[in-house]
């Protein structure tokens, strides 16, 4: 058997408890009653699992755990943060008083030294969150690495250094199992595959943000990702995955709906005006299948990303036809009420989907 | 695969070896053989930049090129001066800018073809940047110009505070011009390295370096030409190696420079290198 990860544990833990609350309903509704035996041994073996995950991994075992452990989560993630931007401003502080030499070998040893640090920490700690802060830390350090050689040498900057930081942020974010770092992982691949794009264009790299559309192809690549790759052992990566296409997919959109002149079609002398349209309605059709694909494949990331979208698109549309000419009671009524018609829907899309689902073999 | 720690530790340590490697090679290749320029600049052409907000922490030493381009379209305050690098140079013309690589064509036709033009994204371009050369020399002339122009006028007008005002502003002006101003013009751009070099050979007067390039028309008197608008340069500050500091650090600190003064007086010589990337081989503060 494959050793589990952490985020593998804790879902058969959660599905466990869930299995043990329904079996004691079944059992006290006389539909099902296992004999002393049977239960017997259903406790010691969900026991000597549970006993196993919490020896290694640190998993939730209640609802109680469960919410301090959101706490943690949310501490560990600022605590991330706030040391990579630690490690920035102290090397920043101080890197004027060695010469180029010490500069380097300071450099290289604090992004070597984090990595270090990161994996020892990583088969010692079980709850995951240390890991996360060491492994932001030596994300920070390699971004610093990087940029600071070409402070140091004058270097002319380049796209080509997102490649690296990419690189090790998804090696981390695999090895550990941090969302984290595969969200930092995707930023660096996203700006480097727009920057291409854009530079294919011949654009100079850095202003790959005035076209939106170049970061269609990226959306494409992300979309495909947890489609050819599975990731059933590492969880909410592949929501992730899905989430950043939508974004560079729909953001993009969004722009272009309101800024016709920042689209390659303008190019094609097509009036601003019909640009905006276009991608108004292509906004409101992408977000609407994100909707329809995410419910039925049971992506709730996907859904709720493009309901996001969705009621985005509709309200800057309503805005901009009805807030001038409206009494604002009014306008405010008409988007209630577009939230109610959305909320209705939604419901509908629920029952088909159990529907499906019921009616499934 | 299974990612053991070894293996995690392995592939990191080997990502950031190449990554340092790749990026020391590069420095490595840009210093080697002959530089491509190497000149001496100035305190005119040379300066701190700003240190404010963050920055201000930082304990690092850099400086920051200060070069202009001559513009007729801003009037009598032409080539801007010290800390405003860029502009619309008026040598950038069509033929010029369609050389670069813009599209150029219907520009002239009307106003949605102007638009179309300007909406072209900027592009990497080599720049020239010339020296204490004719360009200087032409601003230099404009300005003298400018302040007969205004003496003329106050001499015509001789109770207007207005005259008097604007001729002490021309006065101030050329001598900011003589003592402060940066000499550092923008003369030429191109796309062919080689091919600019041969056209200024003088590797101790012309730089090339790497600038952004954006499509600009400029409308004077009811005519709009095309022309572009030249902005940063790839690497706008060079830093200090940590042996000239001692030499550099104390003036600069001590002598702030201002629009009318020029702080402290030093010489730099900088080199750029096979990469055009510069770095500065040496300082001398005047005493």
């Amino acid at each position: 058997m494959n050793t589990p990860l952490r985020s593998e544990a804790q879902r058969r833990a959660d599905e466990i408890a869930i299995f043990q609350v329904e079996l004691e309903r079944l059992d006290s509704e006389g539909v099902l009653h296992l004999d002393p035996a049977q239960q017997q041994a259903l406790r010691e073996h969900h026991a000597a699992l549970l006993a196993s995950f919490a020896g290694r991994f640190d998993i939730d075992r209640d609802a109680q755990a469960r919410q301090l452990s959101l706490g943690m989560r949310v501490a560990s993630f600022l605590g991330a943060l706030a040391l990579a931007a630690s490690v920035f401003f102290l090397f920043y502080q101080f890197w004027g008083n060695f010469d180029e030499t010490a500069q380097v070998a300071i450099l290289l040893g604090a992004a070597l030294a984090s990595l270090g640090l990161t994996v020892w920490i990583q088969t010692r700690d079980a709850s995951g969150y240390f890991t996360k802060l060491a492994a932001m830390v030596a994300f920070a350090c390699f971004v610093l690495n990087l940029t600071m050689l070409g402070q140091i040498f004058n270097i002319t900057p380049t796209d080509r250094a997102l490649l690296p930081w990419a690189a090790l942020a998804l090696l981390l974010a695999y090895a550990c199992d941090l969302r984290l770092l595969l969200a930092a992982g995707i930023c660096c691949v996203v700006a480097y595959v727009a920057a291409r794009v854009g530079e294919w264009g011949g654009i100079y790299w850095l202003h790959f943000g005035e076209r939106p559309e170049n970061f269609f192809p990226v959306a494409a690549l992300l979309f495909a990702v947890p489609a050819l790759l599975a990731h059933r052992r590492l969880s909410g990566f592949a929501a992730i995955y899905r989430i950043f296409g939508l974004l560079s997919l729909l953001l993009p959109m969004l722009v272009l709906g309101h800024w016709g002149y920042g689209s390659y079609l303008a190019n094609y002398d097509i009036e601003a005006r019909s640009i905006e349209g276009a991608y108004e309605l292509a906004g409101f059709v992408a977000s609407a299948l994100a909707i329809w694909i995410g419910a039925r494949r049971q992506w709730p990331d996907m859904v709720n990303t493009g309901i996001t979208f969705f009621v985005i698109f509709l309200y800057t549309k309503f805005f901009d036809w009805w807030w001038e000419i409206m009494p604002k009671y009014l306008f405010f009524l008409v988007l209630g009420l577009a939230a109610i018609l959305i909320l209705l829907v939604l419901k509908r899309l629920r029952r088909v989907g159990h529907g499906a689902t019921e009616a499934a073999p | 695969m299974k990612l053991t720690p070894w293996k995690v530790l392995a592939a990191g340590a080997a990502l950031i070896l190449l990554a340092n490697a790749v990026a020391l090679v590069g420095v490595y290749l840009n210093r080697s053989g002959e530089a491509d320029s190497r000149m001496t600049l100035s305190q005119r052409e040379l300066s701190m930049p700003w240190r404010g907000g963050m920055v201000r922490e930082n304990s690092g030493l850099a400086l920051a090129l200060n070069w202009r381009v001559i513009e007729t379209s801003t009037g009598e305050y032409f080539g801007s001066g010290f800390g405003a690098n860029g502009g619309t140079p008026d040598w950038l013309d069509e033929s010029r800018m369609a050389a670069l690589g813009f599209d150029t064509a219907a520009v002239a036709a009307d106003q949605a073809e102007r638009r179309r033009f300007e909406r072209q994204l900027p592009r990497e371009v080599l720049l020239v940047l010339e020296l204490g050369g004719p360009a200087w020399q032409r601003a230099l002339e404009r300005t003298r110009q400018n302040v007969a122009r205004h003496e003329a006028a106050l001499l015509a007008n001789a109770d207007s505070k207005e005259f008097a005002a604007k001729a002490k502003r021309a006065q101030e002006q050329l001598k900011r011009e003589e003592n402060a101003n940066s000499r550092l013009f923008a003369i030429d751009a191109g796309l062919d390295r080689a091919a600019l070099r041969a056209k200024y050979p003088d590797r101790g007067r012309y730089l090339i370096v790497k600038a952004t390039l954006r499509p600009r028309t400029v409308t004077r008197d009811k005519q709009t030409r095309v022309s572009g608008y030249l902005s940063a340069l790839a690497v706008s500050q060079i830093n200090v190696p940590h042996a000239l500091r001692p030499a550099l650090e104390p003036a600069l600190r001590s002598q702030r420079r201002t629009t009318d003064e020029p702080g402290a007086r030093f010489e730099a010589t900088i080199a750029f290198g096979q990469r055009l990337e510069p770095w500065i081989e040496a300082v001398a503060v005047a005493r």
